[in-house]
């Protein structure tokens, strides 16, 4: 198991991503998983899934960080939130999905083919600048960084959304953005106290 | 006043007290305190020789007053109470300092716990010198019993109670007495016929002796106090005079109203207006439902054709409700439970999907008294291919129940016995949690189902859908659910679905409690006593608890509480008088101006205004000194003895004092 030291000394990684978990609201909530996997069976996309978020919880309360961040179930989430209703232990499953999201990308740890760390990365980017999303930004950056051939695949797609005006070519600012930023800076300086 | 003799006993309770209190300072400290003759350690107080060391004290040294610093006073203070009655000194002169759960479980700091210990028990030396000797009350005892609710706990208890030989009324809401068992088909793990078991007992109760049976029948108020309760019961009109009505039924097959949904069929047969509501029902009497009749409802039917066909003239269509005041001692509530309302868990399509049934409607559609004849088969029919029981429906999730019905595993295994005995061919998956087998002859039930080739799906189902995805699927139920023993997911196409719904409490099982006098655990149920010493008594001295109501239960605990509730009412009954704590309230008519507050206050009908002498006076048997009166009372007239003014006044003092 990896050790790292912290401010409160060396811990293993295991540890800091259990209290990272709990440190979210209902997180602790994980503790009391029976895995009954209601949260498989409600998943809409669980079927692309390497392991079932159920398994997912299994391996992260075992210990298993690999299982979990080498796998694509995070990153295949589409927030759909039918397990978190269903939960019959009440654990927010969407939210510790985004949770394991976050800490994958802060331990740069994550299947080696998937693209999708890379979009959320640069979708967050174009929000933090323009303070919304920025739709052909994303796209264009997206494609010509992770995938040139998409280009050609979505052409036309891309065209009819261009001329519905549903995805301008100039990106719009929002107004006061200085205080979006101001909001997200203390956000970021309270994650790292954290 | 002053010349007092208090002996003080701390108990070191093992560790429990000495391992937090510095018990030598606390005594040494006790010793010199006003009025102190003695102040001992001893390890374990309430063991014999701790007991005796207050009876020598009290015979040898002329000790007046005791105050023992031990457990909280609800564990032993009985015990202390009858040692110094063995003394001789009267049990009222004795207090006990809880420095246990008050001090030491709940004290961190040692020195801390010292000083606390110090004051709870200076608290009680200062109150003693103002303790009076109290005589305990007596009242007689009414031996007789009411057992309200008559399913199988119901009538196990009411039979127990007559062949002892005690008088007992038998109060059930229903037409019939029975209970959910009766509408059962078989019963796990053994397979026997649950009419076949439960009839004998319903006709032994229906005849016997010493039993009155008030079928159709409502408890409406409860009044009175410990051993001598006085009940109200509605008995509700049958419009049918039970004395003339035979039981034939020709009334039943003349009515014209046929098409009325069964209750005891769960909706899915039929009855008409006046109806029994099964061939063994006790009392087999006729009784007419006023909202379809049409005689009853709409002021007019055209034939009366019941009244023609009832050779004894038994209707009556001018019968009202009937109010019956009932005496007895004690009373055994044994009212059930309700089964989950299946609709809340909408994502299984119950009430939506025509093939969705709940675990009851099982029941009825495998028995051969049901509205198919035992023949099991879907809305269209025919016979299934396929059947998915769903396990945890309701139960074991935070969204409705958090607790475990502990019915449904063993209930949901029979079903697949049932299917596979009526249906070889049938394919009958179990989708469960956990299998809890736990009774006797209920595991080995379990490996007998997975001889018998059921398919068992460690995964709870997420929900269950008509929606194609797969030409094995058109027009069928597909489940969809993780085998989580495979880690993959399934679609089940299956032709029906049944749902183990969990076990809920009656949905006005807090109002009945109220009007009984205790309350209900979190989860709904009626709250016992103690959960493993007292699980079928309450908190109400008198009123015991048999069956579901409680919690769920299968039938074989069901019964085993009833015996206990039955044993618990016939030992309270069996004595001529009940004592009765004398720390209750009286009122010195010197001083009362009359002014009523308390007497409208009182929750327990124990004070009522002397119109001549125009004062308030308590009923000594039905004060349960709550105190309510004292502080009410503008002039502090009421006083509650034990809990006096000038001993109150005295504790607080003391625990000061330091």
């Amino acid at each position: 198991m990896v050790e790292l030291e912290t401010t409160q000394g060396v811990k293993t990684l295991h540890k800091i991503f259990l209290e990272d978990v709990y440190s979210i609201p209902g997180g602790e909530k994980i503790r009391l998983c029976q895995q009954c996997g209601t949260c498989s069976g409600s998943c809409p996309t669980a079927y692309l899934m390497d392991y079932s978020p159920r398994e997912v919880i299994a391996a992260f309360r075992a210990g298993m960080l690999d299982r979990v961040l080498k796998s694509n179930t995070i990153w295949l989430c589409t927030s759909c939130y039918s397990c978190t209703v269903r939960c019959p232990a009440g654990i927010k499953v969407t939210d510790i999905m985004y949770e394991l999201k976050r800490l994958a990308i802060k331990y740069k740890s994550w299947p080696s083919s998937s693209k999708n760390p890379a979009m959320s990365k640069i979708f967050i980017d174009h929000v933090h600048r323009f303070g919304r999303s920025y739709e052909a930004g994303v796209i264009g950056q997206f494609v010509l960084t992770q995938k040139p051939s998409l280009a050609w695949k979505f052409k036309g797609l891309g065209t009819k959304l261009f001329l519905s005006g549903r995805m301008p070519l100039l990106p719009k600012s929002i107004k006061g953005k200085d205080e979006f930023h101001k909001i997200i800076d203390l956000l970021a300086t309270k994650e790292v106290s954290q | 006043m002053a010349d007092e003799k208090i002996a003080v006993y701390f108990c070191d309770c093992g560790t429990n007290i000495a391992g937090k209190v510095d018990v030598d300072e606390v005594v040494k400290w006790a010793a010199e305190q006003p009025n102190v003759t003695v102040a001992r350690e001893y390890k374990y107080m309430c063991s014999d020789p701790g007991q005796d060391l207050i009876k020598t004290d009290i015979k040898e040294l002329g000790v007046t007053r005791v105050v023992v610093a031990a457990c909280s006073p609800t564990m032993h203070e009985p015990t202390f109470r009858k040692a110094a009655a063995d003394g001789g000194l009267n049990p009222f002169l004795l207090q006990m300092a809880n420095v246990r759960e008050h001090c030491s479980w709940v004290t961190e700091d040692p020195v801390e716990a010292t000083e606390k210990a110090k004051r709870i028990l200076s608290a009680q030396i200062h109150r003693l010198p103002f303790n009076e000797a109290l005589q305990p009350i007596e009242v007689p005892v009414n031996p007789d019993v009411m057992v309200v609710g008559a399913g199988i706990a119901g009538i196990e208890a009411a039979l127990k109670l007559a062949d002892a030989g005690k008088k007992v009324f038998v109060v059930e809401r229903d037409p019939s007495i029975g209970g959910h068992m009766a509408m059962f088909d078989k019963t796990f793990p053994t397979l026997d016929c649950s009419a076949c078991i439960l009839t004998p007992k319903m006709s032994a109760l229906g005849k016997h002796p010493n039993i009155t049976l008030m079928a159709y029948s409502e408890v409406t108020e409860v009044s009175g106090y410990v051993g001598n309760f006085k009940v109200k019961v509605r008995k509700k009109a049958r419009y049918v005079d039970t004395d003339k009505c035979t039981g034939c039924a020709a009334c039943t097959e003349a009515c014209v109203v046929q098409k009325v949904k069964s209750e005891f069929d769960v909706g899915l047969g039929y009855r008409p207006a006046i109806y029994i509501p099964f061939p063994q029902a006790v009392p087999l009497k006729a009784t007419i439902d006023p909202a379809k009749c049409l005689t009853l409802s709409k002021g007019k039917c055209a034939k009366q054709s019941c009244v023609s066909a009832c050779g004894p003239g038994a209707i009556d269509f001018g019968q009202q409700d009937e109010q019956v005041e009932l005496d007895v001692g004690a009373i055994i509530m044994a009212t059930g439970f309700e089964l989950f309302d299946c609709e809340r868990e909408a994502r299984y399509g119950y009430g939506r999907l025509a093939n969705v049934i709940t675990s009851l409607e099982f029941e009825r559609l495998s028995n051969a008294s049901g509205p198919t004849g035992g023949h099991i088969v879907m809305k269209n029919g025919e016979a299934p291919k396929s059947v998915a029981i769903l396990h945890c429906v309701g139960s074991r999730d935070e969204n409705y129940q958090e607790f475990c019905s502990r019915v449904c595993c063993m209930y949901s295994l029979k079903f697949a016995h049932l299917i596979k005995e009526h249906l070889p061919e049938t394919e009958v998956y179990e989708l469960y949690i956990d299998m809890r087998a736990y009774g006797k002859g209920y595991e080995e039930f379990y490996k007998r189902l997975m001889d018998e080739g059921v398919h068992f799906i460690r995964g709870r189902a997420a929900e269950v859908s008509d929606v194609a995805l797969a030409p094995e699927e058109e027009g069928r139920l597909v489940v969809k659910a993780e085998d989580t023993l495979l880690g993959i997911m399934r679609r089940l196409p299956v032709d029906m679905v049944i749902l183990s719904a969990g076990l809920s409490p009656r949905r006005d099982a807090k109002e009945v409690a109220q009007t009984f006098g205790f309350g209900c655990s979190a989860n709904g149920f009626y709250l016992e006593r103690h959960p493993k010493l007292e699980p079928a008594s309450t908190m109400t001295d008198g009123v015991f608890l048999a069956g579901a109501c409680q919690y769920p239960k299968d039938i074989p605990d069901a019964v085993a509480q009833a015996g206990a509730a039955a044993a618990g009412a016939l030992t309270f009954v069996n004595n001529p008088t009940v004592k009765v704590e004398p720390t209750i309230s009286y009122i010195d008519p010197e001083k009362c101006s009359g002014c009523h507050i308390c007497v409208g206050l009182c929750p327990h009908a124990a004070i009522q205004f002397n119109a001549e002498k125009e004062v308030a006076e308590v009923i000594e048997a039905a004060c349960k000194g709550c105190g309510v009166c004292v502080a009410a009372c503008g002039s502090n007239v009421p006083q509650q003895r034990g809990y006096l003014d000038k001993q109150i006044f005295a504790e607080i003092e003391g625990a000061l004092a330091l």
